[in-house]
């Protein structure tokens, strides 16, 4: 499709207007290039970073609470979400509190993690996994609530079980806002474990980033954020790349 | 092994096909108060008849079909098919067709056709084999590989006929199948279902709110009013088959249809 080509090359224009922009900025001076270090040098620095192996180290902590969060809020988000939606009773009662639950900001819970879970993985994994629980909650609710009526109806007129039911009805019917909830899970997952990271920890990225501010070494600072812009990208990318593929089961 | 000759078949072939209502009352409990549905409905349907249930909204006639097809139990009286009561749906003995959007988006044609196959673990071959047959008896041939979307509302409910026919039942419960299809479409679809009628030999019972639909389609048209549910009228469409479009401006459609009519403004 010609659209989608010449809308590539405006999205990759812009990348690069926005990349040479900042170079031009902090090269001639414009932006004091000690607040704004040039775009070659930052991913220079990148480069660099990613070959010390405390680096690295960060990166693997910070992935590790990232899933280990991700994995548990996942599964007990879900299973609640899926009890809310199929009770009634529970779903009048407890929706209501879930929503105002779920706008309360998480971040400001973070100091009783620590009280709670001192600081280490525990607290890092933990804020996380509040900071995510909510959101899979409700887009689970929302995901039961796209499941046809008539299907079900479908289903157990041909003589379904509660398991094939749930396999080849529940499953394929949810699936397409699971995969978007999930992706929106990741977003708040991950703001999570590196709100509590750079607020109080002895290691991973989030740590890094807040220490390199603290010293004022911006090369390594905005290096840090491309950093994990790629990762939470990439992730993003790969769940749409996966939705795109069943978006014609929301009919 | 030697047959049994002493032993009596579990269904008796001559009875397939054959429905039975006998004094079915239906009352949904409300909150507040219950709600009488269907009152002392009797009815008899022989096998391979073609019968279409008319009425007012409300007036119980998919809550009929729904308890002819085991997924809703009456409060009393008794429903038989093929002579043996339905306490729960039987894809053996009913095949239901729904109304539109009642097809998986996620499978393709021939995959929804397969669906009731699938869930009794028939082998994949054999469940292509008669995939095939049936989407072939709706005229669907080549098309077993598309999605729903990506087929027109008329082809949608061929394929939920082809699902419905695909376990061979003798009898076939249509709840408006052909009530989101616009007209022309509808009155081909009635043409098709017909055709389809004849080359099977089913029991059909046929929901339906247009009247000209009940009486073009009907062997025999059952007439219901509202509030509570009751029978008021049961006629025999007379008119010969295989059915035209030109009687639809005879005379004995039209006595037919205002019959019909008379009944439901009563009722309404």
């Amino acid at each position: 499709m010609p659209g989608t080509i010449a809308n590539n090359l405006a999205r990759i224009a812009i990348v690069i207007a926005v990349l040479a922009l900042w170079e031009v900025l902090s090269r001639t001076g414009i932006v004091n290039p000690r607040l704004l270090p040039s775009a070659s040098d930052t991913f220079a620095t990148l480069g660099d970073l990613l070959q010390r192996a405390a680096v690295r180290k960060d990166l693997m902590v910070t992935a590790t609470e990232v899933l280990a969060a991700f994995a548990l809020a996942v599964p007990f988000g879900a299973l609640i979400g899926f009890a809310v939606a199929e009770n009634r009773y529970f779903e009048d009662v407890a929706k209501p509190l879930l929503f105002f639950a779920f706008s309360i900001p998480k971040s400001i819970f973070l100091p009783m993690f620590i009280l709670v879970f001192g600081v280490g993985f525990a607290q890092k994994v933990g804020f996380g996994f509040f900071s995510t629980i909510f959101i899979v909650i409700m887009s689970t609710t929302t995901a039961v609530e796209s499941v046809k009526m008539e299907h079900l109806t479908v289903a157990r007129s041909y003589g379904a079980t509660r398991v094939q039911t749930a396999f080849r009805v529940y499953l394929p019917s949810m699936l397409p806002v699971l995969l978007e909830a999930l992706r929106i899970s990741m977003i708040f997952n991950l703001t999570g474990v590196i709100l509590a990271e750079m607020y109080a920890s002895r290691d991973g990225i989030g740590h890094q980033i807040a220490t390199w501010g603290e010293n004022f070494q911006m090369k390594q600072l905005l290096a840090g954020v491309v950093m994990v812009a790629a990762i939470a990208m990439t992730f993003n990318e790969l769940v749409r790349w996966v939705e795109t593929r069943c978006s014609h089961w929301r009919t | 092994m030697q047959p049994l000759a002493n032993v009596t078949p579990l269904k008796p072939p001559a009875r397939a096909g054959a429905i039975e209502v006998k004094n079915v009352g239906q009352v949904f409990r409300g909150r507040s108060q219950d709600v009488v549905a269907l009152e002392d409905v009797s009815l008899e349907i022989k096998p391979g008849r073609f019968v279409v249930l008319v009425g007012p909204s409300g007036c119980g006639k998919s809550t009929l079909l729904m308890m002819m097809a085991g997924l809703r139990q009456q409060t009393s009286g008794t429903i038989t098919i093929s002579g043996a009561p339905i306490p729960q749906p039987d894809p053996d003995r009913v095949g239901v067709v729904f109304q539109e959007a009642s097809l998986f988006p996620w499978l393709t044609a021939e995959d929804n056709v397969e669906f009731p196959l699938a869930l009794r673990g028939v082998p994949k071959a054999e469940r292509r084999a008669k995939a095939q047959d049936a989407l072939k008896l709706v005229g669907l041939d080549g098309f077993g590989k598309r999605h729903p979307h990506e087929l027109s509302g008329g082809m949608k409910q061929r394929v939920s006929i082809a699902r419905g026919l695909v376990q061979d039942p003798p009898v076939l419960l249509m709840d408006e199948p052909f009530a989101a299809l616009d007209e022309q479409t509808r009155m081909t679809m009635g043409d098709e279902l017909l055709r389809i009628w004849a080359a099977t030999g089913k029991t059909v019972v046929f929901v339906t709110h247009s009247l000209t639909e009940a009486v073009y389609l009907a062997d025999e048209v059952i007439v219901m009013s509202a509030r509570p549910g009751r029978i008021v009228d049961h006629l025999q469409v007379q008119l010969p088959r295989p059915r035209t479009y030109e009687m639809l401006s005879g005379d004995a459609f039209g006595s037919l249809r205002d019959r019909i009519w008379r009944h439901i403004r009563k009722s309404a």
